[in-house]
């Protein structure tokens, strides 16, 4: 099984969102980071086949994926960044409607339906309407229709957006498990998400992909350039001026201990770090919040 | 089949579904009842006191007093009541009914009443069109009814489409295909005609209202993203979700119209629906229909006109980014043929009323109207009796706008 990205670009009236990128996605799971805006959505429409490309094309084990038409899209999962729901439809009517478009006979529907809710502890509001669950809740009955297929490409666009904690430890689990001998590709940017449970890495930069790899291959790129340091903490506000500070944390009334991204040590007694995806992530990207991770 | 039940199930379970339906079968209810309580009567008892009637005791009351013209309108019937009528204005030294003192109208003429329709209709003027005066009517001239009413008719399209002969054939012919002697049953109130047509006004808005999210609320809340993605999300989903708003529109229009004729009727009586046409409007309509066809054809054509209309509106749905401007531009094709008719005078606007999807549902200009009208489309030889095309029109226009809106979900490009 194998997806290929051929010289794919999309432009818009007066923005190019992706540009001219070509990827071999295999079966695991793929982690596709990138700032906002960066097309990262775009190239996930793309994929999913609910958005054509301005040039280029995407094939599915050597077909292009839009002659295929209804039998790839049998074999694909979506989870859209915006979860759009039918808030008359309570989880187990919305679930079931899903199923019936994915051509799910009524028996497998019931399994796989009630199977998901138990998997995605969402068991206990079935019968409730969608709309009056929670954030988190509303993004795991989004994670459970694009799963009831049992798609061979699941495509997941910022899936852990609203999900606490535990949330997204079970969603990774439950990731893992299923990613045996498919393709799921998760966009992000909490790249804590990923950096555990992706095999490959995709960084895109302003519609164009700029790094593929394994996360051990992609920090590589950084070794060297991670450090840390306990500083005064009336320096942090200069600090912060000349370097990228990726961390801070409190050691005492007036010292803090900070990890920077620099290519060389820029203050005295600094260590090196062994470099983590994030660190990338914030070297690639400058211009995104401290810490890299948005809620 | 499944797909079908869960979207019927998804559009019904919407709040705005059941409030409009359970609003429907209210007005339903209302409406029917609405045209008996403006029936009024009154008469003067044995001790000379008024006794005022109202609603369905009028009614009945009123059939009594006009038992005796029920049945087939014959010339002799007619020119008793033409004879009865003058004789009362003689002695009263009176030259029409609103005239005369309102106990001796209720009294000498109201018994005839029915049998008085359209008189001075038949003897109007054959040059200028002008009703005829009651008493300038010879009774003699009665004894050919039938005969005045064919000359009737000819000089009123005369008048009505100068210089053009093919809608002149076309309306004689039709014409004589109208079954003679004309039937009357006493009692009915053609108020009732009216509040069908505005019911089903009514019921075309609600269903606009319903209709008008379909696609568009989809590509608004984003929800759309995951259906077009699915296996069945495409051609089969636009088809299912097509069937399912058309058929809740249809079966609501159905109901609704079913529940006002079935109170209607049974209010008024059933015998009032085999009154010709002809004996509650024009004298000389073209229709060959009694009132209870009427109605019938009210209820097809508005039918046909409430799934043209929602095609359109559902295609207009499927092009539409947000529900605003489907739901905007839906209510105003509802709404259009009345403002075609008040805003585009002559042959365009005529022409453009039959074309609208929502032509038949147009209040002052509607398919029930226009069967009292006496105008056609057409040229040269060609003459279309504008209700016919009407009918033609809307079955057109759901075969092309329920192509058209499938075709428009399934290459809908998500921005």
């Amino acid at each position: 099984m194998e997806l290929v990205i051929e010289n794919i670009s999309k432009n818009y009236k007066d923005k190019q969102a992706v540009s001219h990128i070509s990827l071999n996605i295999t079966p695991g799971v793929w982690g596709l980071l990138g700032a906002n805006g960066a097309g990262k959505t775009t190239l996930m429409r793309m994929i999913v086949g609910i958005m054509e490309p301005t040039s280029g094309q995407i094939l599915y084990n050597g077909l292009p994926i839009d002659l295929l038409k209804e039998s790839y899209r049998d074999i694909v999962g979506y989870l859209p960044q915006e979860f759009g729901f039918y808030p008359e439809f309570t989880v187990r009517d919305y679930l079931e409607y899903i199923a019936a478009l994915k051509g799910l006979t009524k028996r497998d529907t019931k399994d796989k339906v009630n199977a998901l809710l138990e998997q995605l502890t969402l068991a206990h509001v079935r019968n409730k309407k969608i709309s009056k669950l929670s954030g988190g809740m509303k993004r795991r009955v989004g994670i459970a229709q694009a799963l009831l297929n049992e798609p061979e490409i699941l495509i997941l666009d910022e899936p852990t957006s609203g999900l606490d904690p535990g949330e997204r430890v079970r969603f990774r689990n439950l990731i893992s498990e299923f990613a045996q001998n498919r393709i799921v590709l998760i966009s992000t940017h909490i790249v804590s998400d990923i950096e555990y449970i992706a095999t490959q890495n995709a960084i895109i930069k302003e519609g164009k992909l700029i790094a593929t790899g394994t996360t051990k291959e992609l920090v590589k790129r950084i070794e060297g350039k991670v450090w840390s340091s306990v500083v005064p903490m009336n320096k942090v506000c200069e600090y912060e001026k000349q370097f990228r500070i990726v961390n801070l944390k409190n050691e005492d009334e007036n010292h803090v201990s900070i990890r920077y991204l620099a290519d060389a040590p820029l203050i005295s007694h600094s260590i090196q770090e062994t470099p983590h995806l994030e660190d990338l992530y914030l070297w690639l990207f400058p211009e995104t919040g401290q810490g890299g991770e948005e809620e | 089949m499944r797909l079908l039940r869960l979207e019927i199930k998804r559009v019904l379970k919407s709040r705005r579904t059941y409030i409009l339906v359970a609003l429907s079968l209210f007005l339903s209810i209302i409406m029917a009842y609405m045209p008996v309580s403006f029936v009024e009567t009154s008469y003067l008892d044995e001790n000379k006191n008024r006794v005022e009637l109202k609603g369905i005791e009028a009614i009945r009351y009123i059939k009594t007093l006009q038992s005796d013209t029920t049945g087939s309108v014959t010339p002799e019937k007619v020119r008793l009541a033409v004879e009865v009528c003058q004789s009362c204005f003689k002695e009263y030294g009176v030259t029409d009914y609103y005239e005369l003192p309102e106990d001796i109208y209720n009294e000498r003429i109201l018994p005839f009443e029915p049998l008085l329709h359209g008189i001075k209709e038949v003897f109007a003027d054959r040059h200028t069109g002008m009703a005829a005066s009651i008493m300038a009517i010879r009774p003699e001239q009665i004894d050919v009814y039938y005969d005045a009413c064919n000359e009737r008719l000819i000089s009123l399209m005369k008048m009505e489409q100068i210089d053009a002969q093919a809608p002149q054939d076309k309306a004689i012919a039709m014409y004589q295909k109208v079954e003679k002697p004309y039937r009357v049953y006493p009692g009915y109130n053609s108020d009732a005609m009216d509040y069908e047509l505005l019911l089903a006004v009514l019921l075309l808005i609600f269903c606009a209202i319903i209709s008008a999210p379909i696609f568009s609320s989809d590509y608004q809340t984003g929800a759309d993203d995951i259906l077009r993605c699915t296996k069945h999300g495409r051609a089969r989903l636009g088809t299912i979700k097509m069937i399912s708003v058309l058929g809740i529109s249809s079966v609501l229009f159905i109901v609704c119209m079913g529940i006002y004729l079935m109170l209607s009727n049974s209010l008024f009586g059933w015998e009032c629906i085999k009154t010709s046409m002809q004996m509650e409007y024009s004298i000389t309509n073209l229709a060959n229909w009694n009132m209870g066809q009427l109605q019938f054809a009210v209820v097809l054509t508005g039918l046909l006109s409430v799934i043209a209309t929602m095609s359109f509106i559902l295609f207009l749905s499927s092009k539409s980014r947000n529900v605003i401007t489907s739901l905007s531009i839906g209510l105003l094709m509802c709404i259009a043929p009345i403002l075609v008719y008040m805003i585009i005078p002559g042959e365009i606007g005529l022409w453009l009323r039959c074309m609208l999807p929502s032509g038949a549902l147009g209040m002052t200009s509607s398919f029930l109207y226009a069967t009292f009208n006496f105008e056609f489309l057409g040229g040269g030889n060609i003459a279309i009796w504008t209700p016919y095309a009407m009918i033609g029109f809307e079955i057109i226009e759901v075969l092309v706008f329920t192509i058209l809106a499938i075709r428009a979900y399934v290459h809908h490009k998500v921005g």
